[in-house]
């Protein structure tokens, strides 16, 4: 069974809801990232979502942009994050790490002259490799990645398939036919960090999803404090918070490091007990 | 069967071979798919050509004409050398063939609202020109960079009634431009047409960009064999992400006489590593919604560009380029900007026409050819638009002050 998948079941047996943190692998710097996600880890995040960087972040909003342009001063590439991933693994090795970036990143930094541009086996040996669990890829629909989908599946890697709110039944069908882990419902018509408008739609949606598939269903985007995260846990398995955290990573250069980790201690824990 | 008659692209999965697709976050499958019906459905359709045609004719100045560059072919005193006189057209470029057509498409979708990237400004001008003739609302994201080097083209943008939003992330030009479309689209779909202003974008853009801006080559088939009695010999255009090279190209594919050469902006050099010539030094990757070649890292980052014209200084390239590339029909090359600066002076001194620096790239590589071709041999090139726009900038380039 999959990592990601026991993780559910066990939250399940306890009427529990999963926090599924993101943060942007580099930001700051590779050192501090893996404080901050042990400190995470710690405080109560039950899936941990390691954003690789990408010039190009189209989906993204300023914060999370800017979390980007920070690690990307250091260059932070693929291949010092899944030596983190490695190194988180050891340290937690029943919390399920997932990589969420852009496609461009993982076809062209691990073997790019034999890649062929795609995923290919060796990168996804690379990926198990290194303790990683998931992939979600912003810029890949199904459409264009059914067979990384069934590569990823040899090696026990799950791909996470983003649905949102303008995704019709008939995309809804085959999307959930093509992911494995969890899904994760976009709550929102725009990009991270923005304002949820209606919970009636949202819970009707994800209901729907349910409905018609047994992988569990996160939701993200938009989800900044207790409030919102116990909404939504509500008729989720589970919750994404990004770019709250992110926010407070962005105060690193100018206060000092105890203090924020502090913050973002009790901010995860707060939003762990909301949605139990 | 021959190659050329088997050219039939994109397959119905929006690819040119290997390249092309639609590489999107989820929320914009709908609204791809949503464009994707809307054209086919209306393409063929008599009214919508008819809609079409009378928009290209009276408001944007159909057909260009086709004029002899006489004392310039002097000079270089080899092959012929015509321009396809694309600066004419209302709002200065070829850009306007594509709105004219996808502001039509947004009408039939029910889109209010219309957003648009530009780089040098042709794009963005041309967006809000036929937004407001169709009473629409328009935002054009545009690069700070941009906006400093295309001022008098902001100017117009906004007499048009537009809102230009000054994007100050990344790199601060036409890519970053392009991502602020996205993340704008995204957020307002329900009601907002993204009027992509290249052959580039996730599918079905770069056909659709294509198909509205092969006019120009059509056009160009009917005027040769009037003028010439026959096809030219070569057609020379730039390439950004490349809509005035396909649409001039494209009817020509499988004219295999007619050589194609597409010409790339080599900054300062190709071997200086600073230019924007993705198919001339570039890889396979993936970027705003396409698998094309790139300007990126070994890390898969993209990477900064460098151009004299903000309407050629993008990282990427259109799919059907680097599949015309691979393929081999159509051949591509470079020029720098010093190249394109002094061919920018040539024809404004030579012919009294003003190209803008982006086509002054395509005329560079017209002046290395001509002077070693036959006197009975033609070339074509696109003079996809006007440098009114560029004065400022070139002045700046050169040292001087207005």
């Amino acid at each position: 069974m999959s990592i990601i998948k026991s993780t559910f079941e066990n939250l399940e047996k306890v009427n529990s809801k999963a926090l599924v943190t993101y943060t942007v692998a580099g930001d700051p710097n590779l050192d501090t990232s893996e404080k901050i996600i042990s400190e995470i880890v710690s405080s109560g995040a039950d899936i941990i979502e390691i954003g690789v960087p990408f010039s190009d972040p189209m989906s993204e909003g300023p914060v999370i942009q800017m979390a980007h342009e920070r690690s990307l001063i250091n260059k932070t590439s693929l291949i010092d994050i899944l030596s983190l991933s490695k190194k988180l693994k050891k340290k937690f090795k029943t919390t399920p790490i997932v990589l969420m970036g852009y496609f461009n990143t993982f076809i062209n930094s691990l073997n790019s002259t034999k890649s062929n541009h795609d995923i290919n086996e060796d990168i996804c040996s690379e990926l198990k490799k290194n303790g990683v669990d998931g992939l979600i890829i912003v810029d890949l629909p199904y459409e264009e990645s059914e067979a990384i989908f069934k590569k990823l599946s040899k090696f026990e890697i799950d791909l996470i398939r983003l649905i949102s709110p303008t995704t019709n039944d008939l995309r809804i069908n085959e999307i959930i036919s093509n992911s494995s882990g969890f899904l994760y419902y976009v709550s929102l018509k725009g990009i991270t960090g923005a304002d949820i408008d209606s919970y009636d739609e949202l819970k009707k949606r994800v209901q729907q999803i349910k409905n018609s598939s047994n992988i569990p269903v996160v939701v993200g985007f938009g989800i900044k404090d207790q409030e919102t995260a116990s909404n939504m846990s509500s008729f989720a398995d589970g919750v994404v918070v990004g770019s709250a955290i992110v926010d407070m990573i962005g105060d690193f250069e100018k206060e000092e490091h105890k203090v924020i980790l502090n913050k973002i201690s009790k901010f995860v824990g707060d939003i762990k007990s909301s949605i139990q | 069967m021959k190659d050329k008659d088997k050219y039939n692209f994109p397959d119905a999965d929006g690819r040119y071979g290997d390249f092309g697709g639609k590489y999107v976050s989820e929320t914009l499958m709908s609204a791809l798919e949503q464009l994707e019906t809307t054209y086919e459905n209306l393409k063929d359709k008599e009214e919508f050509k008819n809609e079409i045609t009378d928009d290209l004719n009276n408001f944007v100045g159909r057909p260009s004409p086709l004029y002899f560059a006489k004392r310039w072919t002097e000079k270089l005193s080899g092959a012929k050398i015509y321009l396809k006189r694309e600066d004419l057209n209302h709002t200065g470029a070829h850009k306007i063939n594509n709105t004219v057509g996808q502001v039509l498409l947004a009408k039939h979708m029910g889109k209010k609202r219309i957003i648009a990237e530009t780089g040098a400004g042709q794009h963005g001008v041309a967006t809000a020109a036929v937004a407001a003739r169709h009473g629409l609302e328009c935002i054009i994201f545009m690069g700070e960079e941009d906006i400093e080097r295309q001022s008098p083209n902001v100017y117009r943008m906004k007499l048009l009634g537009a809102d230009v939003c000054p994007v100050t992330s990344g790199t601060r030009t036409l890519k970053d431009a392009m991502n602020e479309a996205m993340r704008d689209w995204v957020s307002n779909v329900d009601d907002t047409h993204y009027i992509i202003g290249s052959v580039a974008g996730p599918h079905p853009y770069p056909k659709i960009v294509r198909d509205f801006n092969s006019i120009v080559g059509i056009e160009l088939k009917e005027q040769s064999r009037e003028l010439f009695g026959r096809f030219p010999d070569k057609i020379i255009a730039c390439v950004g992400g490349g809509s005035n090279a396909m649409g001039i190209f494209y009817p020509f594919l499988k004219d295999n006489s007619v050589d194609l050469i597409g010409v790339e902006a080599g900054g300062s050099g190709i071997d200086t590593g600073k230019h924007a010539a993705p198919l001339s030094d570039g890889s396979i990757g993936v970027l705003h919604g396409m698998k094309t070649y790139l300007m990126q890292d070994n890390s898969g980052q993209i990477l900064s560009t460098q151009s004299v014209s903000a309407g050629l200084d993008y990282p990427g390239v259109g799919p059907e380029h680097s599949y015309l590339k691979d393929s081999g029909r159509v051949e591509y090359d470079s020029a720098t900007d010093e190249e394109a600066l002094d061919s920018f002076h040539d024809l404004t001194k030579t012919e009294g026409i003003m190209p803008a620096l982006e086509t002054a790239h395509a005329l560079a590589h017209a002046k290395k050819i001509a002077p070693n071709m036959e006197k009975d041999e033609i070339i074509v090139v696109n003079l996809s638009g006007r440098g009114d726009k560029d004065m400022a900038n070139v002045a700046k380039v050169e040292g001087l002050t207005l």
